[in-house]
């Protein structure tokens, strides 16, 4: 793959331009030798320029002779400026020098008397163009800089261009190896070499390794150079011995990220030699711009990210298919055998029937808290809000919850004028479900659990208060963590500490708030969902007669 | 029911799951089940056998349950009711809205779906031999007459509110979708604005339910739509 890249005018960001050229010339293999082609894009570089600066000199000569010598003196030199500019912006300082000098020159000998002479008969004449000469080089210098500093802006702009690209994709990859895969290709097409991206050992053991086209014995090398005291670079020789590579590596204070290898390629020359200087140069700063984009970062989070990934994802398809399809055979089964006469007379079988079915419901509640929590870690709680009656949403929960609160005593209550509330209801549903859990699991069976739902200047109050356990200042302070739970609690309640996590993520997607209170041990709880009101348009309403 | 048994084709590839729904529905309301564990038999079977109601599980090893619920409806009328595992609100949407009758939820009891069959069937069969007057618990609708009786004392409903009672009365235990009903109630230029929706099933609650703070007759389906149960009694299976 990298090899593709030979013969390939590459872009290089961090190095001035003529730089570029030049470090992408060594890969050209057809050429005759490395010195002559040099001398020849010298030649190229530097003369044609030039001699297209003279010419454009001579067409402008060429263009007054033929408006002829009706065109007063002065005049004239104005028109010798055009080349000297021209030749400014598009090749720099030295053609305009020579242009304005060669302009000078031109204007005396055809239009200064003595004609077709380069002697100056008059004084005026003689400052007029050295006059001429001067504002020629000054504006030529100027155009010449205005032309630098465009192009250093524009290269500038291309770096940031091309390093931002860069940044994306490696924010895109998923994998260590698609991280390796891009920063090969990235160096690869910025040095014009074969380039080969080695990370730490313990990383790659369990991904797959990248094809990266470095023989066995620079492999090992690198290797040894995954240290962070190690020499920063190296040239060796491959075993075949007939390209040199250089090796660099890519190391933070305590942290070895990996160790970039460069095929420089043949014999130990001059041009060879010149190239390396180079090709270090441009790795010092790779190696740093890799730093820069923490590179360690990414790769830790890619593999995290592909971890968690993949067992969200075997969660979510296969395993709660698994897991929730043998609940529902068991619970289907057993409301079956909940309706057939002779057991729904048997005082022995009834009882047990209800407790299959209620162990299977609540496993499958605690797979959808555990599907909420996922998709609360994943950051993937997307609200659709639509207008709601707030009664529907406590209604529904209690109605879900039933099983659960069923060794409670259940009161509910609502204010007469209840405005409604722009919620995703399923959410909020869900969040009241969990905090409704688990004021029926830290209250003594029998003991009262009472909803009240009211109306508060622009809110809705949803407030679910248990006469059980309560909460310490100390417990209070950590609430909403994922997993907290009580000290108290732990052995004695069965449950995973997400309940009011799940449900403050919920609450806050859809731009509302818990607040639990309690007057201390023993003294029961009081959890709230505060929720704003929805904003009816009145003038438009329901239009009823 | 009023026929002697209606035959239930029954497309789930659990077996367990086929094995607990044959039983329910053989021991309760006279159904005769037959089962298919692929939408290519389920196909096969609802093409030459003539159900006269389709149970379809969403999740099938040779095709999605929604294509075929699709090509069931490219030529029959059939009720349909769809078993999922965990369908989302939108995803419910879709589907009543590609032609499923109604949906039940994994997992769930028999009763559940006796219910929601005994519904639909009750729907299809209605359109052939039209029974002008529906009862929904306490709730009697003359849907000729336009007349409503609540514990057989008439009741005034604005035009509004009546419109809604007949929708979901003609649906009786049969869940209708909000856009169902604003299309039904409103005219086109308002008929997105779920708002109003909201409030006229509040007014409607005011006065049939026996408790408007926990209605029992006209019920929400969270995201979805509403439904009106034909008893009371309905709402506490479990």
């Amino acid at each position: 793959m990298p090899f593709g890249m030979e013969g390939k005018f590459c872009k290089l960001p961090w190095l001035p331009p003529r730089l570029t050229e030049a470090s992408a010339a060594p890969g050209r293999r057809d050429a005759p030798s490395d010195n002559a082609w040099l001398w020849r894009r010298l030649i190229i570089a530097g003369g044609l320029p030039l001699v297209t600066s003279l010419l454009l000199v001579g067409a402008a000569t060429a263009g007054l002779l033929l408006v002829g010598r009706f065109f007063q003196a002065n005049l004239v030199t104005i028109v010798y400026l055009i080349p000297v500019m021209l030749a400014a912006t598009w090749w720099g300082t030295w053609p305009a020098v020579a242009a304005a000098i060669a302009g000078a020159a031109a204007a005396d000998f055809f239009f200064y008397p003595p004609y077709y002479s380069f002697r100056l008969d008059d004084t005026q004449a003689a400052i007029d163009l050295l006059l001429f000469l001067l504002v020629a080089l000054v504006s030529g210098d100027l155009a010449s800089r205005l032309r630098r500093e465009t192009e250093t802006l524009r290269h500038r702009e291309d770096e940031l261009q091309y390093l931002y690209g860069f940044s994306r994709r490696l924010a895109a990859c998923h994998t260590v190896s698609d991280l390796v895969e891009a920063i090969q290709d990235y160096l690869s097409e910025s040095l014009g070499r074969h380039t080969a991206f080695f990370i730490p050992a313990p990383v790659t053991a369990s991904q797959s390794t990248v094809a990266n086209g470095a023989p066995a014995f620079i492999q090992n090398q690198a290797a040894a150079m995954m240290k962070p005291d190690a020499e920063p670079s190296r040239i060796i020789r491959d075993e075949t011995g007939k390209s040199l590579w250089l090796l660099r590596n890519v190391v933070s204070a305590e942290t070895v990220y990996g160790v970039i290898a460069v095929d420089i390629g043949g014999e130990p020359d001059a041009a060879v030699d010149e190239r390396t200087g180079r090709v270090e140069a441009i790795l010092l700063e790779a190696s740093q711009t890799l730093q820069r984009l923490d590179i360690g970062g990414a790769m830790e989070e890619a593999s995290h990210r592909l971890k968690d990934q993949l067992l969200r994802d075997a969660f979510h398809g296969n395993l709660s298919h698994e897991l929730r399809s043998p609940l529902a055979a068991i619970k289907g089964s057993a409301s079956v055998l909940e309706t057939i006469a002779s057991i729904r007379d048997e005082n022995q079988a009834l009882p047990l029937v209800s407790t299959i079915t209620g162990e299977a419901e609540r496993l499958d509640s605690f797979i959808g808290n555990l599907l909420h929590a996922m998709r609360v870690s994943a950051s993937d709680v997307r609200p659709h809000l639509s207008c709601a009656d707030p009664r529907d949403i406590v209604n529904a929960a209690l109605h879900r919850r039933s099983r659960q609160l069923a060794a409670h005593e259940v009161t509910s209550g609502f204010d007469r004028d209840l405005p409604m509330v722009d919620v995703d209801s399923a959410l909020v549903e869900e969040a009241c479900g969990q905090l409704l859990d688990n004021a029926a699991k830290y209250s003594p069976a029998g003991s009262t659990i009472s909803v009240a739902v009211k109306a508060a200047s622009g809110y809705v109050n949803i407030s679910i208060s248990d006469r059980g356990a309560g909460i310490t200042g100390e417990e209070r302070a950590q609430l909403g963590q994922r997993s907290f739970r009580g000290e108290r609690h732990r052995d004695v309640v069965p449950g995973a500490g997400l309940g009011l996590w799940i449900a403050s993520t919920f609450i806050s997607a859809n731009h509302g708030s818990i607040e639990i209170m309690s007057e201390g041990l023993g003294c029961g709880t009081t959890a709230s969902i505060i929720l704003p009101e929805a904003i009816i348009d009145e003038d438009t309403g329901p239009n009823d007669e | 029911m009023s026929k002697p048994t209606n035959l239930v084709l029954l497309i789930d590839d659990e077996p367990k799951i086929r094995r607990f729904i044959r039983a329910g529905f053989e021991l309760h309301g006279g159904f005769t089940v037959q089962e298919a564990e692929d939408a290519a038999e389920g196909l096969q079977a609802a093409t030459f056998n003539a159900p006269d109601l389709i149970i379809l599980d969403l999740a099938l090893p040779d095709r999605r349950g929604n294509e075929v619920l699709d090509l069931v409806r490219s030529w029959s009328n059939v009720p349909i009711i769809i078993l999922s595992v965990e369908a989302n609100e939108e995803e419910k949407v879709r589907l009543l809205e590609a032609g499923a009758d109604d949906y039940v939820v994994k997992p769930f009891g028999i009763a559940e779906l006796i219910a929601r069959s005994h519904a639909a069937l009750r729907r299809y069969f209605k359109t052939a031999n039209e029974n002008p007057v529906v009862v929904a618990g306490p709730l009697s609708i003359d849907l000729v007459n336009r007349t409503v009786l609540l514990n057989n004392n008439q009741i005034k409903l604005t035009r509004k509110q009546y419109r809604l009672l007949h929708v979901l009365a003609t649906h009786l235990g049969l869940v209708v979708t909000h856009d169902q009903l604003l299309d039904d109630i409103w005219s086109t230029s308002v008929r997105k604005n779920i708002q109003y929706l909201r409030i006229l099933v509040r007014d409607l609650r005011q006065i049939i339910e026996p408790d408007p703070n926990r209605p029992r007759l006209l019920v929400t389906e969270s995201g979805v739509g509403y439904r009106l149960q034909s008893k009371i009694e309905d709402i506490t299976l479990s």
